[in-house]
């Protein structure tokens, strides 16, 4: 037989026993809970900023420390324990005082403690490392 | 110490502003330090913290002004540079959306319009 005949009386075959459409397979499942199907997530493409200019950061330096405390216990700790006494934003957090101090009077902090005044203000101890002294860095200040 | 002065801020650029402010907050934190060792120079503590806002308007004013130039032919602009008013009000229909008229009423309004009569008195 022709080759296209051939193919015809195939395909009729075919037709008569499986039907035209298409049979939908239906999956497996193993399981009986249903979980999320993973998708495609596309990243954002703006096609503006929601916000014209992003914000100068808020908490500078300048802001986070206010100013040194030279009461007497405060010369105390200052002279026997190598610590400075600032008083502080109390928006604050010793991460942010330990850099302001560095930025600002270029000396490094062994360690921090906080507490906050009965009047609402914030306190930082701020203990320098061995090899800054701090009655230097107060005189350099100029609070001494 | 000389009065800072808005007008003679505008005339500087971005770099010189921000190295200017800085130097105002520093001498500001001196002030403050001066104040508890007992200087007490109370009024330019106040002077210097409104020289701070002052260069910190200029700032924000020239760089927004550039800004609202930079995106004036643009189609969508931040939200901050558009027009505040109400909720209300930018949700409203513009004056042209709500003046539209098909072409059916406008040929109406030609043909038909309002007469005016008077009585001869």
């Amino acid at each position: 037989m022709a080759p296209v005949a051939k193919n015809k009386a195939l395909n009729a075959k075919k037709a008569a026993l499986k039907g035209t459409q298409g049979k939908a397979q239906r999956k497996v499942r193993t399981t009986t809970t249903f979980h999320l199907p993973k998708t495609l997530k596309l990243a954002r493409v703006p096609k503006y900023s929601r916000k014209s200019i992003p914000h100068a950061p808020r908490m500078d330096q300048y802001r986070v420390i206010r100013q040194p405390l030279n009461t007497e216990t405060a010369m105390k700790k200052l002279e026997d324990d190598n610590t400075l006494v600032f008083l502080v934003d109390v928006k604050a957090n010793k991460r942010q005082i330990k850099d302001a101090v560095k930025k600002l009077y270029d000396v490094e902090a062994a360690k921090i403690n906080t507490l906050i005044r009965p009047d609402g203000q914030k306190k930082a101890y701020v203990r320098l490392t061995a090899d800054a002294d701090a009655l230097d860095v107060a005189n350099k200040i100029g609070f001494i | 110490m000389v009065a800072v002065k808005a007008h003679e801020l505008r005339n500087k650029n971005k770099a010189e502003l921000t190295k200017q402010l800085d130097d105002l907050k520093q001498e500001l934190a001196s002030l403050r330090v001066q104040k508890i060792t007992g200087g007490a120079r109370l009024q330019k503590i106040g002077a210097t913290r409104k020289a701070v806002a002052r260069v910190l308007t200029v700032i924000n004013q020239t760089q927004r002004e550039q800004l609202r130039l930079f995106y004036k032919s643009k189609k969508y602009t931040p939200l901050d540079l558009r027009t505040k008013k109400t909720r209300a009000i930018r949700r409203r229909l513009t004056k042209v959306e709500a003046n539209k008229k098909t072409v059916k009423q406008q040929k109406k309004l030609a043909h038909f319009p309002q007469r005016k009569f008077a009585v001869k008195a």
